[in-house]
């Protein structure tokens, strides 16, 4: 990932003055999605880094860049080796996060279909482009779906790593999107490709949590907090759940460095993480891996999801007022009554409740490697053996978000759960979030594009290089409100 | 499942209500999950793919790099 100009500090002149949203709970969620590319039925090889570029045509002929922010706020680029990438706009609530990350595929798909019918002139009609929202290709490069909450800076790293990671590591029983490998079926993308628990490097290794120190924001208050670990869901369900539960968890980790305290998931630091990791990933019953904790004990990942419920449960029970007014404020429309915190906690409890009756299957219209391994028994059962190549195919094709079959048909005959629809998701590509900075840097991008003018973004700065040279700093991510400076610069247009 | 939905909040806006209870039709539909039928069409709307040559399709995607 392309190093950004400005890591969060609001540079020399400009005064800080503390967010109001510092106390309390409130949140920035967002989410990095890389997409993997390639081309079948061309007759011939096609180079897959060509054909990205090809996609990005339409963005550089408006932008000049490979690297540009949409009306909606977000950011979207050609990262390293050719991965088209899209970053959601600040969100507040994890359904509004979704519906941007849906705007992210919606764009993909957009976008691809272009450079398809661009390139079916040269190859043939038989020539389709696949854009994968997945996490590994054929010959075992792994990519990446990065979450990324706003914390407060008095969360330490080592509170991250010991209390944070076993939740990370155990949640994939039902964010994992699962991955058909050469030695089986596994529960996630990711887990083979993970070593480091917690670490500041960026592309030799790759840690769970990247620790690098980019804000966007001030860093005094806020540090960024960087997941690795997670895998690009297709299912609406769990790319909500992975951004709601973890939310819960912070919350209370939160409050407990505030008010300097245990927060109780210290009990849960794991001896071996990278091996818990690997183990929770292979083990499809969810119940037989038994994970090593660091005061000597064994506990499985449904042990561990239990003990976080637990403690979130009673934190929510002392908090839920705040907790609720910090991610809705005065909202009371669709989004925020079915973002509740209520309907989370009743999700995660039933989800752990049928993987420990052993009835994964039941999950299968929302819990993604469910969703396949289901798939994949019937077809076994109907068709009698399956060829391994088949069974690979198919898990691409669910994550293809341009030609892909499987994904779609499920959804369409109802056996994949929808939280929001495709109208949704066409707003959420034009409008930004409206209660962040997000809202502010949507406006200017719009603006921008309909006087014609040169301009750059940033996720804390907006420039407008011609007609004249002007600029805001947008440091507060939780700030919808014009400043003076950002008026002057929407005057400019 | 569905009767999480309609505890929307009681004093949410008639909108949002309204919009509970179209999602609780929707989470129905999916309770149609178990049954074969549906994943028996699943299975024909993906025929095409299944037809296809598994080899090629796997093999063509080769990334570098990223994050």
């Amino acid at each position: 990932m392309p190093q950004l100009r400005d890591s969060g500090n609001s540079g020399p002149g400009s005064t800080v003055r503390q967010s109001p949203e510092f106390e309390g709970f409130a949140r920035i969620f967002g989410i990095e999605t890389e997409y993997g590319v390639s081309v079948t039925g061309a007759g011939r090889p096609v180079d897959a880094g060509q054909v990205a570029m090809m996609m990005f045509q339409p963005i550089v002929s408006r932008s000049r860049s490979t690297n540009t922010y949409l009306t909606n706020g977000s950011r979207l680029y050609l990262d390293v080796g050719s991965h088209p990438e899209y970053a959601t706009a600040e969100a507040r609530r994890p359904l509004d996060a979704l519906a941007q990350d849906m705007a992210g595929e919606l764009m993909m798909r957009r976008l691809a279909a272009q450079a398809q019918e661009r390139l079916q002139a040269t190859y043939g009609t038989g020539l389709r482009v696949h854009v994968f929202k997945n996490n590994a290709d054929s010959a075992g490069h792994s990519f990446g779906c990065h979450e990324n909450y706003l914390v407060r800076r008095f969360v330490s790293l080592e509170q991250v790593e010991h209390e944070l990671l076993p939740f990370l590591i155990t949640r994939q029983l039902y964010t994992g999107a699962g991955r058909v490998t050469d030695e089986g079926f596994e529960i996630t993308q990711r887990a083979d490709y993970l070593d480091e628990a917690v670490s500041s490097a960026t592309t030799r290794s790759r840690p769970m949590v990247n620790t690098r120190d980019e804000p966007h924001a001030d860093p005094e208050e806020f540090r960024r907090l960087h997941v690795i670990i997670g895998d690009s869901n297709r299912s609406q369900w769990a790319t909500w759940m992975k951004l709601a539960v973890t939310h819960l968890v912070l919350c209370v980790i939160e409050e407990s460095a505030r008010l300097g305290v245990p927060s109780g998931f210290e009990t849960f630091a794991l001896a071996a993480p990278g091996e818990a990791n690997r183990a929770v990933s292979r083990d499809l019953t969810c119940r037989n891996a038994s994970l090593r904790m660091a005061d000597g004990r064994e506990l499985t990942a449904l042990d561990i999801q239990r003990g976080f419920l637990r403690i979130v449960e009673r934190f929510v029970a002392g908090h839920a007022a705040a907790m609720d007014a910090a991610m809705n404020g005065t909202r009371t429309d669709a989004v925020a009554s079915r973002d509740g915190i209520g309907r989370v906690l009743d999700e995660w409890r039933r989800t752990l409740d049928l993987l420990d009756a052993g009835e994964s299957g039941r999950l299968a219209d929302r819990v993604d490697w469910a969703a396949k391994l289901r798939l994949f028994e019937t077809l076994h059962a109907r068709r009698g053996g399956v060829a391994q190549s088949k069974l690979e195919q198919l898990d691409m094709d669910y994550h293809d978000i341009a030609n892909g079959t499987l994904y779609d048909a499920l959804l369409r005959r109802g056996a994949m759960m929808r939280l929001l629809d495709d109208g949704d998701a066409r707003r959420a590509l034009t409008e930004p979030p409206a209660d962040t900075r997000a809202a502010l840097r949507g406006g200017f991008v719009a603006a921008a594009l309909v006087a014609g003018a040169q301009f750059s973004c940033d996720w804390t700065r907006l420039t407008l290089s011609s007609p004249e040279h002007r600029e805001a700093v947008i440091l507060d991510p939780f700030a919808d409100e014009p400043t003076a400076d950002y008026r002057q610069l929407m005057q400019a247009l | 499942m569905p009767q999480q939905f309609e505890q929307a909040n009681a004093d949410a806006q008639q909108s949002a209500q309204h919009d509970a209870q179209a999602e609780t039709t929707r989470v129905e539909n999916t309770q149609a999950e178990a049954t074969g039928d549906v994943l028996d069409s699943v299975l024909d709307d993906i025929e095409s793919v299944l037809e296809t040559n598994a080899e090629e399709y796997v093999n063509s995607f080769v990334q570098k790099g990223g994050e």
